[in-house]
């Protein structure tokens, strides 16, 4: 049998992996050159192949689960650039809350003096009407964050041993370490004999690969899921923050309008 | 064109706002109400601007933002010269970039003159920018970005703060400083650490502090990693300090193609920007040289 030529297009082959039992030798497939493979049997060679088809299948399992990893990572760098800029913005909300407040304390002061300049009557009424409330104590930063904070711990802690318990049920976590594929006479990576799986540890070794990665992606995936609560936590307190502010401002704003009114009438 | 156009009504009424002024200074300009010429004149000048700006002629833009700026000076209005200040450093900003980062300065001495360390502090950033960006001066860079970082501070914004010294830590770093940058990426780090939402970040600031110790001594780096981990445990599950590990015994060894493969596998699962790249290839390059040394 001459060497295989090597046209075969590597999509089509996945396509047929689940025919590979019954389907006859591929052509174009040329994975090994083995100068021994026209001394093989046609099941042996079969066996051969499917070897082969399996290492493939199981190291493009691989790669796709590298991929999803990376993907996984951006999304939490992505994520975690959001909850520093969101952060920001909720520390600038407050600022411009504050300095709402004390706009609203300045406001008052000068409808004070505008009611004692309009006519000595109004600046009677003021004295009754006393002094206006003193500012309210300036609130601290980031107490918006110690809510969701406890909140969001307890969920890492019971993920956490959701994820132990998971472990130990799950069937194929146990399985793996005594993989059926480990006929004892099998063991080097020689040219191949009779024994019929050549590639054992390679696929014992694409197989926990794809397992940690697996794992790894588990715990990414939790952790986004984290980051995604605490997001969405910190955007609902800044959502009511603004309404206030909105409130506020609107307030605010009608009161500008009605002292610049009252100058203009005083002139 | 429509442009031109509106260039010459500008001039047209730059050379309005000038008379006006001119005139509000002689004696009888002041005797009847120069104040409100002065006003008029200002605003005369606000509008010739908005029309360069239409025609997209950024240096007369400014010019008209600069002179409406000191005449509110004169006029004792802080609040509205600053403003003008901003307005004519944004101009600015498209033709000239030293004139604007002047506009900018004077406005943020007019700022902190009145208190309003916030604002200045957020234009202490642009002119930083402008400095990373257009006339490529790292030292003042860094230095904006320090006073912009204090202002922050002073104001109770952290985040915004912190924003700011990452900047000043990366640059740093960068520049070999790396005592500066090791202390800022520890204390954010450790700011970071308390907080639910930013926990996710402080692995990454622990890492580049990491590798800020590695390039200067490497049993620093494996003091400073050990302590990582017993500040922030969740720390030794991440990959960044796998990957450090993984540089360190790659050092020890002096095994440039350990290295070398350990950082390929994390660049495998995520991209690896410049600045790390930067990093990495120093502190590889010590271990190369070591490795002559010792031949």
């Amino acid at each position: 049998m001459s060497a295989y030529p090597k046209s075969h297009n590597p999509f089509a082959d996945d396509d047929d992996e689940e025919d590979s039992g019954r389907a006859a030798p591929r052509r174009g497939f040329n994975f090994d050159d083995d100068p021994e493979e026209s001394s093989l049997s046609p099941a042996e060679r079969r066996q051969r192949q499917l070897q082969q088809e399996v290492m493939r299948t199981a190291q493009s399992a691989v790669d796709s689960s590298h991929r999803s990893l990376g993907l996984i990572y951006e999304s939490e760098k992505v994520g975690s650039e959001t909850a520093e800029e969101l952060i920001r913005q909720g520390e600038a909300l407050k600022r411009t809350e504050r300095m709402i407040d004390n706009m609203e304390q300045d406001m008052r002061t000068s409808q004070r003096h505008i009611n004692t300049i309009k006519s000595v009557w109004g600046g009677m009424v003021n004295y009754f009407k006393g002094k206006p409330e003193p500012p309210k104590p300036a609130q601290k930063d980031q107490p918006v964050s110690y809510e969701a904070n406890s909140r969001l711990q307890n969920a890492l802690a019971e993920s956490k041993q959701q994820e132990d318990k998971y472990q130990a049920s799950h069937p194929n976590l146990r399985k793996l370490d005594t993989s059926g594929f480990g006929a004892s006479a099998s063991l080097d990576n020689g040219p191949p004999d009779q024994n019929g799986y050549p590639k054992n540890k390679q696929l014992r070794a694409a197989h926990q690969q794809l397992d940690s990665n697996l794992d790894e992606m588990s715990l990414g995936l939790g952790r986004l899921k984290n980051l995604g609560l605490g997001l969405q936590a910190e955007i609902d307190d800044q959502d009511v923050s603004l309404d206030s502010l909105l409130n506020k401002v609107d307030t605010m704003d009608g009161k500008i309008s009605s002292t610049n009114r009252q100058l203009k009438n005083l002139k | 064109m429509d442009n031109s156009g509106k260039e010459k009504e500008a001039m047209a009424l730059m050379a309005e706002a000038e008379k006006k002024v001119k005139s509000s200074q002689s004696f009888f300009g002041s005797l009847f109400g120069g104040s409100s010429k002065m006003e008029d004149a200002c605003d005369l000048y606000g509008r010739a601007a908005n029309m360069f700006k239409m025609a997209k002629n950024w240096s007369a833009a400014g010019n008209a933002f600069s002179q409406a700026a000191l005449l509110h000076l004169q006029m004792q209005s802080k609040h509205d010269a600053a403003t003008n200040f901003i307005d004519a450093g944004n101009a600015f900003k498209k033709s000239d970039p030293q004139e604007a980062i002047n506009c900018l300065n004077r406005a943020i001495e007019i700022y902190t003159d009145m208190g309003r360390f916030t604002i200045a502090a957020k234009h202490h950033v642009t002119i930083a920018e402008v400095y990373e960006t257009e006339l490529v001066d790292i030292d003042k860079a860094i230095a904006h970005y320090e006073q912009a970082a204090d202002y922050y501070k002073g104001e109770e914004s952290t985040s915004s703060a912190n924003k700011c010294l990452l900047k000043v830590a990366t640059y740093a770093a960068q520049l070999e400083q790396y005592p500066k940058a090791i202390e800022i990426y520890e204390q954010v780090a450790t700011h970071a650490m308390d907080s639910t939402l930013l926990k996710y970040s402080a692995k990454d600031y622990f890492f580049k502090a990491a590798l800020c110790h590695f390039c200067v001594d490497m049993l620093n780096a494996k003091l400073a990693l050990q302590k990582y981990e017993e500040m922030f445990p969740a720390f030794s599950d991440s990959r960044e300090c796998k990957l450090v590990k993984k540089l360190l015994d790659a050092f020890e060894e002096q095994n440039v193609d350990a290295y070398t493969d350990a950082v390929k596998e994390y660049d495998t699962i995520s991209r690896l920007d410049q600045w790390l790249t930067t990093m990495l290839l120093r502190i590889k390059k010590t271990i190369q040289e070591d490795e002559s040394d010792l031949r």
